[in-house]
């Protein structure tokens, strides 16, 4: 009987410990980003208030301000906004189409030096952007397609090929041989079998691989900020910088760029965070 | 009759291509430029051949060590940090009943954040003015001067780390959490029966399980470890005085600042070996966890 | 001493109820198999006695003792899974040696029981395989060694055979009849297969939602059904049923009557709705029985199909609409559509009232 409630109140304290050991988390998660959004709703006077306002008031003058283009500095928030979502879309397709030509490759294929060729790709995926932005900048320049659109989706489109590459690999190993084989003695021609056949079957590793290569685009800024000067082609990114001067920062119009930053992000995620999961791991466990 | 390229290598070429335009090209003209005393103020320099008087300059500079053997620290406290973090969230996570979907959710939230955001938010947090943690540690009276989170060496440092963890750790885990879902549950109740304590289980049931998840996980992140440079650099740009000072912030300081492309791309090549190692290294583990636990093929 | 018992054991899932209270003695060395279709609560009522589930309400002694709260490590219990449950990353000898070393047992005394484990099991040539590499039978018997190497108190089985196939489960249930002769622990074993708790069990718990309806020993479940569920579940092929109406000293089926039989004459009233039910065994053929003589009654049927066992023959007739069994022993070839004579055993059919399914006559 002593035992059992040794067992019983054992049980009750680390349910406790479990639930308070959550909300922490949870809350350390949650308060930055709630910060950035709730200062992107209070005066300046206020952000910058010592001591500070535990109460906050409520204003739309920083999102007035980056909508209206001309207010503090006037923020080109618009072109900012197109080129991230031309730059990244465009950029995530490509890369879808090209990664997932090589993942089918690498899973339905047989080559010689196929581990190799596969480790040697991901490598690429590595090299840090930073150490890339150099050389990068140097060559585009020559070439003479810095600071445009073209120049940063060729970027990413070779960022995200690697890891797009490894993700549909692992998904189309999942699908069997038979399946293409059989829509083949259905009739389907080779192309129409990847297409109707495996391609659905796959639809999840693609649209997770999709998700990342986006999300990696969108948030990108060491490249950008080397590889786009004018606001024909700065991304989001590296139009916070804006706000920054040489010894004070603009904290509630970037906090409100912030928050517009990351609702797209934000609705994008939760469209297809049942794949992000189910992407990561079958691509990668069984790969 | 033309001889028809194999079907394997038409489907991988244009990833060749994109690859090879995009990062293979610049990488030779570094590897290159890493030999001349190249600045980009002056063109003419590029074909000066100078041999290893950049790597040698490297080498024997302290300042470049100093940042070297700092990136290092920190990529290991930071994997390391995220790594128990992130097991034990996704542990929790995993025993709760009711709610987990939103739980996973808002675990996901960190993760679309741009770096540099990341960086930004925390600059602001951290702020010794204006910043939350100030403001609620003044205002609770825990303390009654303003603490120097960025202004400090070894805050600073802290600060960063704080960030990178925090944007990092649900990379960790989401894929651990997956790896629990996945787990068969068989074996676990077989290890309460055979007598296990809770500790045990986990210790020699559930963590052999999830290894390749881990290591999936650190593959991941050590393929863009990088993505740090963008927070150093917008949270203290490598200062103060040097004190936060990474590879990755040396480097582009000596580049676009200094203009010395050359001994930047040595250092560049540098911290590419350095990323390469690591994800190869990881790479390895994950195939040999794997073959552990007999998913391999 | 290591009874099991459990009083008034309840399972709750939220608002739905899985078990509805089971009340049961379990002596030392008996070897006791639940039984009942699929989804009524038999592995519930497992997991419960192994710790692996909450108990809702009620109460679970081991030797004596309450455990309702104990985690299962505390116990002495060890348990043999549906789906094996081996360790994937460690080698059979690791499987089999898992617990002791757990248990921090000295080493020489690990290598003496897993070798002892193996030899009974016939695992030696398998020892440093990985549970992938084995086949179906093999992993269960490295389950079973597994089981058996911590000589626990009490062994609990959750449908141990239902994963292989015909020929391997009959040479299994042999060797677990051997196992518990070898070991004499107490044994509790799930199965939703009535042939395996026939041929195992000491004594058989037969469950429906979440309810005993039956505990008794094989023979007694077989030749005395509680209800017409039992009747229903034990024995292949099942007891032939017919709904009928008593009529005086009769039973009418239909346009046939046959015969009240002595066994509960006087406990039936007239106009009665009544299910009659009798064995394929107790029906066969003039000159193709067991017996001729004693309480029997004879029905003229046409055979419509057969299988041949070998041995016996089933015959399968329709009788008043229902299509029923009947058995023909020393077989001779029957052409389909054949008229046939068959005794029917009255002595060894059953009466169960129609309303309420419990079986009339017998307490
Ligand atoms: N975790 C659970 N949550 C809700 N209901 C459950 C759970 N596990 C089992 N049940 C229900 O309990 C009943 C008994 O299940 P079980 O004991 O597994 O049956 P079986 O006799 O086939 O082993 C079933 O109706 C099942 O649906
Ligand atoms: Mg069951």
């Amino acid at each position: 009987m002593d035992r059992n409630r040794t067992h019983r109140n054992r049980r009750r304290v680390l349910a406790w410990m479990h639930f308070f050991g959550l909300f922490i988390v949870m809350a350390i998660i949650c308060i930055p980003g709630l910060w950035i959004v709730l200062n992107s709703f209070r005066p300046t006077v206020e952000i910058m208030a010592k001591p500070p306002v535990w109460v906050p008031s409520f204003t739309l003058d920083h999102y007035r301000a980056m909508f209206g283009g001309a207010g503090e500095g006037g923020v080109p928030v618009f072109h900012y906004f197109r080129n991230s979502l031309v730059v990244s879309v465009t950029s995530t397709v490509i890369a879808i189409l090209i990664g997932m030509s090589g993942g089918y490759a690498f899973a339905r294929y047989k080559f010689r030096f196929k581990g190799g060729i596969f480790v040697g790709l991901m490598l690429f995926r590595a090299v840090p952007g930073v150490a890339l932005s150099l050389p990068l900048f140097i060559v585009f320049a020559r070439v003479g397609i810095i600071d445009t659109h073209f120049g940063l989706i060729l970027v990413y489109v070779a960022m995200n090929v690697p890891f797009t590459v490894w993700l549909t690999d692992g998904f189309f190993r999942q699908i069997p041989g038979e399946l293409h084989e059989a829509a083949e003695i259905d009739g389907c021609t080779r192309w129409q079998a990847f297409w109707k056949v495996e391609f659905p079957v796959a639809r999840s590793g693609v649209a997770s691989a999709a998700i990342f290569a986006f999300l990696t685009s969108w948030n990108e800024f060491a490249l950008a900020s080397q590889l786009t000067r004018s606001t024909g082609s700065k991304t989001m990114p590296v139009g916070l910088l804006d706000f920054t001067a040489e010894f004070t920062i603009n904290w509630g119009g970037m906090c409100a760029l912030a928050v517009l930053m990351i609702l797209p992000a934000l609705i994008l995620t939760f469209i297809v965070q049942k794949h992000l999961i189910a992407g990561l791991t079958f691509g990668g466990v069984k790969g | 009759m033309r001889r028809r390229l194999p079907e394997w290598f038409v489907l991988l070429l244009p990833a060749f291509i994109v690859i090879a335009a995009v990062v293979l090209i610049p990488l030779i003209f570094s590897l290159y430029s890493s030999f001349t005393p190249y600045k980009l103020t002056r063109p003419s320099t590029l074909w000066r051949w100078v041999g290893t008087y950049n790597y040698q300059k490297i080498l024997t500079d302290a300042n470049f060590w100093a940042a070297f053997g700092r990136t290092v620290l920190f990529l290991t406290i930071v994997l390391n940090v995220e790594l128990l973090l992130g097991l034990g969230i996704a542990l929790m996570v995993n025993r709760v009943t009711w709610g987990q979907r939103t739980l996973r959710t808002i675990l996901m939230f960190p993760m679309m954040f741009s770096p540099i955001l990341v960086g930004f938010q925390f600059k602001f947090i951290f702020n010794d003015n204006v910043g939350l943690v100030n403001n609620v540690l003044q205002s609770l009276g825990i303390t009654d001067m303003a603490l120097p989170w960025l202004v400090d060496g070894r805050l600073a440092m802290f600060s960063i780390v704080f960030a990178e963890v925090w944007m990092s750790t649900s990379v960790f885990a989401i894929l651990i959490l997956a790896g629990l879902f996945a787990m068969p549950r068989d074996p676990l109740e077989a290890a309460e029966v055979d007598g296990c304590t809770p500790w045990q289980t986990f210790r020699h049931i559930t963590l052999p399980f999830l290894m390749p998840f881990i290591y999936i996980a650190m593959t991941i992140r050590s393929l863009d470890v990088a993505r740090a440079y963008d927070i150093v650099q917008i949270m203290t740009g490598g200062g103060p005085a040097r004190r936060t000072e990474l590879l990755w912030t040396l480097m582009s300081r000596t580049g676009y600042v200094d203009a010395r492309m050359g001994l930047a791309n040595a250092m560049g090549y540098v911290s590419i070996i350095l990323s390469i190692l690591f994800t190869i290294y990881f790479f390895r583990k994950l195939s040999a966890a794997r073959a552990e636990i007999g998913l391999e093929g | 001493m290591t009874e099991v018992s459990l009083r008034n054991v309840i399972k709750r899932y939220g608002t739905q109820q899985a078990v509805h209270g089971i009340d049961l003695e379990i002596e030392n060395g008996e070897f006791v198999v639940l039984v009942g279709p699929s989804g009524c609560g038999k592995s519930t009522t497992l997991r419960m006695i192994a710790g692996l589930e909450a108990i809702s309400d009620g109460e679970v002694s081991i030797g004596g003792r309450v455990v309702n709260d104990l985690p299962p490590r505390e116990r002495n219990i060890s348990m043999v899974f549906q789906n094996y449950a081996l360790y994937p990353h460690m080698t059979v000898r690791e499987n089999l040696g898992f617990s002791l070393t757990i248990a921090k047992r000295p080493e020489d005394e690990i290598v003496r029981a897993v070798d002892e484990a193996a030899g009974i099991l016939g695992l030696d040539e398998l020892m440093d395989r990985k549970p992938a590499a084995l086949s179906g039978g093999q992993r269960q018997r490295v389950a079973m060694g597994r089981a058996i190497v911590r000589h626990p108190d009490v062994f609990l089985f959750d449908e141990p055979l239902s994963n292989l196939d015909a020929k391997l489960r009959s040479q299994m249930r042999v060797e677990i009849k051997k196992l518990h002769q070898k070991v004499d622990s107490t044994i509790i074993y799930v199965t939703h297969d009535q042939v395996e708790a026939m041929t195992l069990a000491d004594r058989i718990v037969l469950m429906r939602d979440g309810r005993i309806e039956q505990v008794g020993t094989p023979l007694q479940l077989f030749e005395q059904p509680v209800n017409i569920f039992v009747a229903g579940f034990i024995g292949s092929p099942p007891m032939n049923q017919l709904a009928g109406t008593v009529e005086g000293d009769a039973i009418s089926l239909g346009e046939v009557y046959v015969p009240i039989p002595s066994s509960v004459r006087g406990q039936l009233s007239n106009g009665q709705k009544v299910i009659f039910g009798f064995r394929a065994d107790n029906l066969t053929p003039v000159g193709h029985g067991l017996r001729e003589k004693g309480e029997t009654t004879q029905l003229d049927l046409r055979v419509h199909l057969t299988e041949p066992l070998g041995t016996e023959t089933l015959l399968f007739a329709t009788l008043a609409g229902a299509e029923i069994q009947g058995k023909m022993l020393n077989p001779r070839p029957v052409a389909p559509g054949e008229d046939l004579t068959f005794n029917l055993m009255l002595d060894r059919c059953h009466v169960f009232d129609a309303a309420t399914g419990n079986a009339i006559g017998r307490t």
